[in-house]
């Protein structure tokens, strides 16, 4: 090796060595959070604050004072403390918080969303609308108007009359669609409706929807659920939880599966699993409760019938 | 167990409990103090990016000296040296030893034809071929017919056949080597050939040197007045099927050219690699090569420095030598013989407890120097096991299992972003490598399309890729087998020119 080669090696190798123990000092207090003041010759502890906000390029006040980076934004140097930090974007909403910067930490509002400012609101529907319903699939509103059933799109675009039917009771405490789409329920305090769409193909009189009033009810619902094999319909009414067949004519078929000790409480209807859970008591204690009615339903239903038939039979 | 055996397992466990320490301690450290590992990485990879900054100033004074001695007609600078003392170019004798296993002619041929071609007589070349008998008898057949060939070019050439397991010995290269110097010293002998006048030249088989390369060794023979107490190391580039070789193959070895150009300029630390070349009489006062060792190209460099008690340095010479690159012809095979290949070459921690026994028997060598060349060969292999590991694996793994208060502090936070930024500075050192690797190619085949030659830039996109993957796992394979003590065997790595294969 040349001397000079020797000699240059020598210089990197100790260049390389004093550039290590300087740059080690200022990596290492940057990523660990100190800000050396060379001015006052004194270390502070910093934090950070990051921010995203959605839309992003929003404009960042801190205790007033505007920054000038826009979101998303790592702000650096700040001391620990309180600040107000406000998010703005020209057309939205502002954000605003009072954030706690800590010594060495980082704090993170990355979830910010900046609501647009409504200019207008749309208007779905030219119909005295009395109600409506979501299909489950979302892709079309049902309005129960006084001047009959509609479907439009959810925009509202492509309305379309389903029947002309329009004595909608004043207050609906619920509604639900069965899960094969083809009918849907409301009901009120005392009564169940069913509303059945009807194909293209099955139209009667033109129309393509209607409606039958289900059960009228003393008593007062609590919830009404739809079996999964959409041909069912559980309800709570007071202390009793029953089921109906739906049909047409005759009388209704209606089996009471429980009679709960005291009005059922906190009801949930697992559609995937055609289970009822739901709270009542027992000596004197609170529990939950669950009717399975997923396997051999109807075998059981009809056995249950039938029992009550053969019964009556006896008597006689 | 005896006290030595003992001490050398000792010395065979510290390099492997080192590197398992280092990686299983910052893992478990990552759990426990996840701050620490973070403050360790920071450190690490600053240290790491100094130091790819430094090796790459170190490569850009190599590849500047390599560039400028290229052109020096070194067999004319030796005949103008007339006579230095009892040398002159007309009586220093070349002997070129190639220890052949199973490479066939194909290989062998290129590199008797590359002694052809250098500038310097022929009539003071004596070429050797020792031949392994357990490769077969067809190698043997192959050598009697390259030397009819050749044998009226050379002074002589000499072909020998090495027994297989003679008594002490290892299935090694430096077996071979070793029984090929043997039959060389008798043939010397009979020509009253004085030993200090001839240099072997240890090649590999597909070792093509280049024009100037046997002028460049005897000027530094005959100049360097501690002649016989020095190696002569050129600098091993991996031509000869470059243009032909995989991309991922051709990263890797021009990554090892770049390494030896690096440690050219580190002479305190530089030791025989590979093809390289000494003093005939020196070899033999040592006693040849190790013969149960599988580094032999290593170990000779240490077995000099303890024969002499410390006074043994390596002269690099700024001259190529052209290697094969270990490829094949799908991506899967050629990584697990570019593996095999870099595990034998890290295999060379044996060098750390055949050097500390060395340094134990030896009272001569001054203790700082001991303590220093010891610390050298220890640091480079645990660097080299762990480096690859710590960059790519270790460093998430605060993140990974810091938990949510590590991950909400300013060190969890500024973690991946200063890491980033520091190895964006390494880019620098890919665009050296691309432009050098560009330079220091060989002629393009005419069978192969000129935009090749774009693919020889960009392949080092694949470098940080390679760096992660093989980085460090050959070295940590073969520190845990030599730690377990579940010795490795030399295995040959085959050879493949153009659809031509063999071992």
């Amino acid at each position: 090796m040349q001397k000079s080669d020797a000699i240059i090696r020598y210089i990197m190798f100790f260049f390389s060595l004093a550039l290590y123990f300087i740059l080690l000092p200022i990596v290492l207090s940057y990523s660990l959070g100190y800000h050396i003041d060379y001015h006052n010759f004194k270390i502070y502890k910093m934090g950070i604050l990051s921010l995203k906000s959605a839309p992003s390029g929003a404009s960042v006040h801190i205790n007033g004072k505007l920054r000038q980076e826009l979101t998303p934004v790592r702000i650096e140097e700040l001391k620990p403390d309180t600040y107000s930090v406000e998010v703005k974007r020209e057309g939205f909403y502002p954000w605003q918080k009072e954030l706690a910067i800590r010594p060495n930490m980082v704090t993170r509002a990355e979830n910010i969303i900046l609501f647009p400012v409504l200019q207008e609101m749309g208007k779905i529907g030219d119909y005295e609308t009395i109600n409506f319903l979501i299909s489950d699939n979302r892709n079309y509103i049902y309005h129960m108007t006084k001047s009959g059933l509609y479907r439009s799109n959810m925009d509202g675009t492509n309305p379309k009359k389903l029947s002309l039917y329009s004595d909608w009771p004043e207050k609906i405490l619920g509604k639900k669609f069965s899960r094969d789409g083809g009918k849907f329920l409301y009901f009120n305090e005392n009564n169940i409706w069913v509303v059945y769409l009807v194909s293209r193909d099955s139209v009667k009189d033109g129309e393509l929807a209607y409606v039958e009033e289900l059960l009228k009810i003393p008593g007062s619902i609590r919830d009404v659920f739809w079996h999964s094999g959409s041909n069912h319909i559980v309800f709570v009414v007071n202390k009793d939880i029953s089921v109906v067949e739906l049909g047409s004519g005759g009388k209704k078929n209606i089996v009471t599966l429980h009679k709960c000790k005291k009005s059922a409480e906190g009801l949930y209807y697992d559609e995937n699993n055609d289970s009822l859970y739901f709270n009542d008591s027992y000596e004197g204690k609170e529990r939950l409760y669950r009717i399975d009615l997923r396997e051999k339903f109807f075998d059981k239903l009809m056995q249950r019938v039938k029992k009550e038939f053969d019964i009556i039979y006896e008597k006689r | 167990m005896r006290r030595d055996e003992r001490l050398r397992r000792l010395f065979e466990i510290i390099p492997g409990f080192f590197t398992w320490t280092t990686i299983v301690g910052l893992s478990a450290l990552s759990v426990i103090k996840p701050l620490w590992v973070a403050v360790f990485i920071i450190c690490f990879d600053l240290y790491w990016v100094i130091r790819v900054g430094y090796f790459t100033t170190l490569l850009l004074f190599a590849y500047r000296r390599l560039a400028v001695e290229k052109k020096i007609d070194w067999l004319k600078r030796c005949e103008d040296l007339g006579k230095t003392g009892l040398f002159d170019c007309s009586n220093i004798y070349h002997a070129i030893l190639f220890p052949v296993y199973k490479e066939g002619p194909h290989v062998l041929t290129s590199s008797i034809q590359a002694l052809l071609d250098s500038n310097y007589r022929k009539d003071r070349m004596i070429v050797e071929l020792t031949i392994e008998k357990r490769g077969g008898s067809e190698v043997w057949e192959n050598a009697k017919v390259l030397q009819e060939k050749y044998k009226a070019f050379f002074c002589d050439f000499l072909i020998t056949a090495h027994p297989d397991d003679l008594e002490g010995e290892a299935k090694t290269k430096g077996a071979n080597a070793t029984w090929g110097a043997k039959v060389l010293k008798e043939y010397l002998d009979s020509k009253k050939i004085d030993y200090e006048h001839v240099i072997i030249s240890c090649f590999d088989a597909d070792t093509c040197a280049e024009k100037e390369y046997f002028g460049c060794l005897a000027y530094h023979y005959m100049t360097n007045p501690n002649r016989t107490r020095s190696s002569y190391q050129p600098i091993p580039v991996y031509n000869n099927n470059i243009w032909h070789a995989r991309s991922i193959a051709r990263v890797i070895e021009l990554g090892s050219s770049f390494m030896q150009m690096i440690e050219t300029m580190r002479l305190e630390k530089f030791v025989t690699f590979s093809s390289h070349s000494m003093s005939f009489k020196t070899l033999v006062d040592v006693d040849y090569w190790p013969v149960d060792m599988i580094s032999d190209d290593s170990v000779i460099y240490w077995k000099c420095f303890l024969y002499f008690d410390g006074n043994y340095s390596v002269m690099p010479m700024y001259v190529t030598v052209s290697l094969d690159i270990a490829t094949d012809k799908a991506i899967i095979p050629t990584i697990i013989k570019q593996y095999k290949q870099k595990r034998r070459w890290a295999w060379g921690v044996e060098n750390f407890p055949y050097l500390m026994m060395g340094f134990m028997k030896n009272e001569n060598i001054p203790l700082t120097k001991k303590i220093r060349r010891g610390f050298h060969l220890l640091e480079s292999h645990y660097t080299w096991a762990v480096w690859a590991i710590i960059v790519t694996f270790i460093a998430p793994l605060p993140l990974i299992f810091g938990g949510g208060v590590f991950r909400q502090s300013m060190m969890g936070y500024n973690l991946p972003s200063v890491a980033a930024a520091l190895f964006r500075v390494t880019v620098v050192t890919l665009f050296i490598c691309m432009l050098i690797s560009i330079r220091l190619l060989p002629p393009r085949p005419k069978d192969v399309k000129p935009q090749r030659r774009l693919v020889m830039f960009t392949q080092w996109l694949l470098a940080p890729i390679l760096a992660a993957c093989v980085g460090s796992t050959p070295a940590i394979d073969a520190q845990t087998r030599l730690m377990l003590g579940k010795y490795m065997h030399f295995q040959v790595t085959e050879k493949i020119r153009h659809g031509i294969t063999s071992n």
